[in-house]
């Protein structure tokens, strides 16, 4: 059973990183196109439209990518909540198995602040400038705000949820179960242990908590596309593109310096390459 | 308890109008940080001012008449959460011309405000406008921003509370309305709601993160920056570090100095009351609490006091505008750029950004007059400025148009 287990976590491992890396090389051409598209403001209906239907299909994008994710948490929900295809960096900022839905409303005013910035002396001195995330409007920054502080609620909704199916590691099952098999292992030659009972067992009282995370991840993802829907609708086109290039870079970015230091820790380099150079 | 502490840790002071330098690391710090932002610079790009105009004394000006609708509930949108709002204007022009050069009554009064929770995850400041919020006198108009620490149940409290104590208030005073006394027994009186209303709570509906379930309510409080504008002054009461500024033909008054537990005469106040100030992330009394005065806070009482400082300011025609804030904004803006800003807001005739165009928009005012959008574009674009600049605490900034004639 062990090895079937093993073989089957590996089949849905290698399936779900090599649709990951697709994805990624998808995102990464989606990435090209929104710059392309961000470099000229739309100055006819064609335009506009062109805009819209581009950043309809990158969230469909997204989207796809969630799909994927549900259908292979059923198999193997364990594998979703500590992903191997991501980076130790990632993974220092995953919640749930993801990123977190308010840090939509923070790369937002990251951006938007750094536009601000970018065109500050203009704005003030009454020109007309670019139009990008810098000019959020009034009810704009109301419901992005409005969005925050509902996706604060749900997010800790759910971290509550998931403080109380992590707490069920140490039910009265799960301890009596640890018990009873830590005891069958000493008095081992005494007693023939019956292996496939035992086995029967820990699955039966793991397969629920399995089950559990499986939900509470569904929702975790629920939340994290449901909160980049709402803030895009927020957007004008021209925004939205906006937006979605800097999640792109950030994802991209992140996920590589991750890999990169993933791999300088795993030849044996310990520090900063920048602290090595000095040396 | 944590919540308190954030709400609190912003320590220092800013660049403007303060008696004591900071003293902090992380003021200092922050400091630092604020002018290597490249556009300090542009600052300079705010317009000096033209000459102010003549003065109008003397000259026959129209006296405007406002019929309020029988029901007038202030302009609000949603739950103090976020709120960019604009009065309707419903007035009704009188023919009767009078001489009235000490007339800037109205009972609409420009204003915009924008409330926003921003890089926190606690939203704990609330703001109230209530414009004509006294029966008797239709030109006095209320503001009041509270930024609450520790939960956000007392600066709520004080958003629904605090108007009508002060409107009994003026209603029960004699004929010469003493504004000083009149506030400071306000803000008692508020206190003392908050103190009978937390030790009575337990049962009460409120929603809030503490759940008034513990002892630690003692441990909950707000700031009160209050302005109570009448045809000829400005009436300011403070109680903490939020902050009134007016800005004054281009230049910032200052009509607040922020309770912080280093300012000298604070220093001694509470230490002849017998409390201490420790230095913890910043001058604390007791080391807990970064500001010397509150409304709650009873824990921490003789020490922090909910006495206002209260600033009456006549209104002069080189008025601009006043502009009350919680330290989310002035943590990371001097007095000198919000009134830069918000002058230029006032003065320009519209950038229209083209995101107003978009379909989505759909808020602000299309039949109203752009002072009011002006003044929300002051707020908003003071509140995107301070997210810029990463203000690690809920923004909340409220504008309102002094000028007239406009």
């Amino acid at each position: 059973m062990a090895t079937t287990a093993e073989n089957q976590t590996e089949e849905t491992e290698e399936n779900f990183q090599q649709f990951y890396e697709k994805w990624k090389t998808q995102q990464n051409q989606h990435l090209q196109e929104l710059i392309t598209a961000s470099e000229h403001a739309p100055t006819n209906e064609t335009m506009s439209t062109h805009l819209s239907n581009l950043v309809k299909s990158v969230v469909e994008h997204y989207e796809e990518y969630y799909k994927a994710k549900s259908k292979w948490a059923e198999e193997n929900i364990l594998l979703m909540l500590s992903p191997p295809w991501t980076s130790s960096l990632e993974n220092a900022f995953l919640w749930i198995g993801g990123w977190r839905p308010t840090m939509a409303i923070h790369l937002l005013y990251s951006k938007s602040g750094l536009q601000l910035e970018a065109k500050f002396s203009e704005l003030i001195q009454g020109l007309l400038t670019k139009h990008d995330l810098g000019d959020l409007s009034p009810s704009q920054l109301s419901r992005v705000d409005e969005l925050q502080r509902k996706t604060i609620n749900e997010e800790k909704e759910i971290t509550e949820k998931m403080a109380k199916q992590q707490e069920k590691a140490a039910d009265a099952d799960t301890v009596e179960l640890s018990h009873l098999v830590s005891e069958a292992m000493r008095e081992g030659g005494a007693n023939e242990r019956n292996r496939e009972a035992e086995e029967n067992q820990v699955e039966s009282t793991l397969h629920p908590k399995e089950e559990g995370f499986k939900k509470i991840l569904d929702r975790a993802d629920n939340l994290r596309l449901k909160t980049l829907r709402s803030i895009i609708e927020i957007f004008s086109p021209v925004q939205a593109v906006h937006f979605l290039i800097a999640a792109a870079e950030l994802h991209l970015r992140i996920h590589e310096w991750g890999k990169a230091k993933d791999e300088r820790q795993l030849n044996g380099g310990v520090g900063h390459p920048i602290s090595q150079q000095q040396t | 308890m944590a919540g308190m502490f954030c709400g609190a840790n912003m320590g220092g002071e800013t660049e403007t109008a303060k008696p004591v330098e900071p003293s902090s690391g992380s003021a200092r710090r922050r400091r630092m940080e604020i002018h290597q932002f490249r556009f300090v610079a542009s600052d300079a790009a705010v317009a000096p001012p033209p000459p102010p105009p003549p003065p109008e004394s003397g000259r026959k000006r129209r006296k405007v008449e406002v019929v309020l609708p029988a029901s007038s509930p202030p302009p609000r949108i949603c739950n103090n959460m976020f709120q960019n709002s604009k009065l309707e204007r419903n007035e009704k022009e009188k023919t009767k011309e009078e001489v009235d050069y000490n007339m800037w009554s109205s009972s609409s009064p420009k204003f915009g405000m924008t409330s926003v929770c921003g890089w926190r995850r606690d939203m704990e400041d609330a703001v109230a406008i209530h414009p004509s919020f006294s029966q008797g006198n239709p030109h006095l108009h209320f503001f009041g921003v509270y930024d609450g620490h520790g939960c956000s149940h007392v600066a709520m409290k004080c958003k629904d509370r605090m108007h009508e104590i002060v409107k009994e208030e003026i209603e029960n005073s004699s004929d010469d309305l003493l504004w000083k006394e009149t506030m400071k027994r306000s803000f008692t009186r508020m206190d003392k709601e908050i103190t009978d209303w937390s030790s009575a709570a337990g049962v009460s509906s409120t929603s809030c993160r503490c759940e008034l379930r513990t002892p630690q309510c003692g441990a909950v409080g707000s700031t009160a920056v209050v302005a109570v504008v009448t045809p000829d002054k400005i009436i300011i009461s403070n109680c903490g570090d939020s902050r009134a500024v007016l800005c004054r033909n281009g230049s910032a008054i200052p009509l607040s100095v922020d309770h912080k537990p280093d300012r000298p005469d604070e220093l001694a106040r509470i230490e002849e009351a017998g409390g201490r100030v420790i230095y913890w992330d910043g001058a604390r009394v007791l080391g807990v609490l970064a500001m010397s005065r509150a409304i709650g806070d009873n824990y921490l009482k003789p020490y922090v006091i909910s006495e206002p400082e209260v600033t009456i300011m006549e209104r002069t025609a080189d008025d601009d505008c006043l502009i009350l804030a919680s330290d989310g904004l002035w943590d990371v803006v001097s007095n000198d750029t919000a009134c830069g800003v918000a002058r230029m807001c006032l003065r320009s005739l519209k950038p229209r950004s083209p995101a107003r165009s978009h379909r989505n928009d759909v808020s602000v005012s299309s039949a109203g007059e752009s002072s009011d959008e002006a003044c929300s574009d002051a707020s908003i674009l003071l509140t995107k400025l301070a997210l810029a600049r990463h203000s690690t605490d809920n923004v909340s900034v409220v504008v309102v148009d002094l000028r007239r004639d406009v």
